[in-house]
């Protein structure tokens, strides 16, 4: 059976590229490194919104209970205050 | 761990690096995001005038979106808003760019490559290949696409589709003043690249013009707002389920227990079954209609 998949799995173009080139493989690594600063520029930002955040999301459960939700569509659904979240203790994380 | 989480970036920001690369020497490139192990990549690439490549093809699944400018490929002409799927294998014509171009390149299995080739691949997928122009030759989709669905003034347009992944590039608009007060995650990787426009996300604030992210599964995202309208180019890796709830807090990890939740109350049967010892089957399970599924390039990227 895994022998049958093999020789399935071989059929794809993709399986049959030829090993990276010098030029591709200096290329790879070198874009590598780039996101790794790319990504921890992101994080920085994006920490440094923490209070304009905690602030959208206040007036996010004050819409939700107001206006409504959007359940589906335009479909709004006003949440009652007994079930609004409650913010948990640590600071909030939205890149991962 | 496949492409990180890029969200926001904005590419307008920096500047463009010499592409020293067989296939596109001479042309200028930003990585937006890149898969750390196998160098799968979506790129922003500039043409610069008089740029000429030989007919040739990658052994990667590729798609280009034309952002400006005029890009000759043999006879066609492939002008803003063209999108091309090119599957790996296919042969590309002479490619020419008189007056320079710049384009969304994405490499769907590997790094880019290129190899000089009039013909295809004899085990290239040929009548997959998709070429249309985005802006003018599709309307704007503006029902819910998806159920549970977004709210009315986000339109889409549909691109292409997997058949068997149900991977979607697609172009979406949002109106002026569009609003949507939900936190929406999905199963798939979500990704766009704001070709005008500014909107809003309440996690990571506002998203301009050249403004771009890869977000992996069952990540946070809204609500949303756009003031003066944008339009994006959008692609999942798979299918798009909207899972729509208002606990700005929860994390990836709780999003997708609370996917899995809903599977167990919709879906019991379903559940029942792969749960059970002996059904975890590596490859995927039987399919009498697709019985050969888990061979195919969009499919095993899903389970490396």
């Amino acid at each position: 059976m895994a022998k049958a998949r093999a020789k399935a799995k071989a059929k794809r173009v993709q399986d049959l590229k030829p090993p990276r080139a010098a030029d591709a493989a200096a290329w790879f690594k070198e874009n590598i490194a780039l996101q790794k600063k790319r990504y921890a520029a992101i994080v920085k930002e994006q920490n440094g919104l923490e209070r304009d955040r905690q602030k959208w999301y206040a007036n996010f459960l004050r819409i939700i209970q107001t206006k409504g939700f959007n359940a589906n569509g335009d479909l709004r659904v006003k949440i009652p205050a007994n079930l609004i979240p409650k913010k948990p203790k640590g600071r909030s994380r939205v890149v991962f | 761990m496949a492409r990180p989480h890029i969200e926001p970036y904005v590419e307008l920001n920096d500047p463009y690096r010499a592409f020293k690369v067989r296939g596109f020497r001479g042309c200028q490139y930003k990585t937006l995001s890149l898969d750390v192990d196998t160098g799968a990549c979506t790129l922003k690439i500039r043409f610069p005038g008089g740029y000429r490549r030989s007919p040739g093809l990658s052994y990667s699944d590729c798609e280009i979106f034309v952002l400006n400018g005029t890009i000759e490929a043999g006879d066609a002409l492939w002008r803003e808003g063209h999108y091309c799927f090119v599957p790996a294998g296919v042969a590309l014509p002479a490619i020419h760019v008189p007056q320079g171009a710049e384009a969304l390149l994405m490499f769907n299995d590997a790094e880019p490559n290129f190899e000089e080739s009039g013909d295809s691949h004899d085990r290239a997928l040929r009548e997959a290949f998709t070429s249309l122009n985005g802006y003018e030759d599709l309307p704007w989709f503006g029902l819910g696409r998806v159920q549970p669905s977004v709210a009315t003034g986000c339109l889409s347009k549909l691109l292409r589709q997997d058949p068997l992944t149900h991977a979607t590039t697609f172009l979406y608009c949002m109106v002026p003043q569009f609003a949507q007060d939900n936190i929406s995650y999905h199963d798939c990787a979500e990704e766009s690249y704001h070709i005008w426009g500014t909107s809003w996300m309440m996690q990571f604030g506002e998203l301009p013009t050249g403004g771009y992210f890869w977000r992996p599964p069952y990540i946070n995202h809204g609500a949303f707002r756009c003031r003066f309208g944008t339009i994006a180019l959008g692609r999942t890796d798979s299918k798009l389920h909207n899972y729509f709830h208002y606990n700005p807090w929860s994390n990836p990890w709780e999003n997708l227990q609370r996917a899995a939740g809903q599977g167990y109350r919709q879906r019991p049967l379903l559940y029942q079954w792969e749960m059970t010892d002996g059904h975890n089957h590596p490859h995927g399970p039987a399919d009498f209609e697709e019985p050969g599924y888990a061979d195919a390039a969009s499919v095993a990227r899903l389970h490396r």
